[in-house]
């Protein structure tokens, strides 16, 4: 049980693909943090994450993302998350954070 | 006439972030027994693991503790007791998170209140907070 993190940088398109298979909770939110902070000091664009691998995430997991699109508004950025699974849908209809990043597929 | 199977089941789990994903199989366990469906076991899932996170970063003065959860079960529900070793600074007063003011904290208890049937935030005899979750194997009544 753990988080594996895929990032790649689309310079044509000027947009971050990260890829999460795993789980996100108190344990794995940190190492997800500080890939977020290292991929906007490389370039602060809008971020797609692929969601289809996540099994698992929590308010610790949205706080990270939370922070990070703060960071992405300062240049009118945004997160963007693709293949959602059910569960997480749901947590993110709740939360009211489904208004809050672009929730796609 | 009490003819309800009452079964108690308790754990003792060190004050540590990597355990949070063995509650989380053990509830899988627990609630997979009892027939709840996949849906009720991840909302209990993510219920659990919210306590839980709690427990860990707001007792976590002493990291050398353990927190303790109790998992009391019957026919009809089950019952989960999360109680944490801080200072209890949970309130039963949590607000509707405002997400135009974007705060990565305070999602938590909003989160069980929202997933589980009834939710209660009860002081630890003076030592922390103990969160007392419902979830009913069927529909709410």
């Amino acid at each position: 049980m753990s988080l594996m993190i895929n990032k790649s940088y689309d310079e044509a398109n000027k947009v971050w693909n990260i890829k999460l298979d795993g789980e996100v909770d108190i344990y794995t939110a940190g190492s997800l943090k500080d890939a977020f902070m290292k991929m906007l000091e490389e370039n602060k664009e809008n971020i797609k994450i692929d969601a289809e691998k996540l099994d698992y995430i929590d308010s610790t997991g949205l706080g990270v993302l939370i922070g990070v699109l703060k960071k992405l508004r300062e240049e009118e950025k945004n997160i963007i998350i693709l293949n959602i699974k059910p569960s997480i849908k749901k947590l993110l209809n709740i939360t009211g954070l489904d208004k809050i990043f672009v929730v796609e597929g | 006439m009490n003819k309800k199977n009452k079964d108690l089941i308790k754990l003792s789990v060190p004050n540590k972030p990597e355990y949070v994903s063995v509650i989380r199989l053990t509830v899988t366990g627990i609630a997979n027994r009892m027939g709840f469906d996949v849906e009720k076991i991840e909302d209990i899932k993510v219920a659990i693991s919210e306590a839980c996170t709690n427990a860990i970063t707001h007792g976590i003065c002493q990291e050398e503790e353990n927190f303790y959860i109790d998992f009391s079960s019957d026919e009809e529900k089950l019952v989960i007791s999360v109680y944490d070793n801080g200072k209890g600074c949970l309130s039963n007063n949590i607000k509707t998170p405002n997400l135009g003011e974007l705060n990565e904290g305070g999602l938590g208890v909003f989160i069980i209140k929202s997933l589980m049937d009834d939710v209660e935030i009860l002081p630890n005899n003076g030592k922390g907070t103990v969160i007392k979750m419902t979830k009913y194997v069927g529909d709410d009544m």
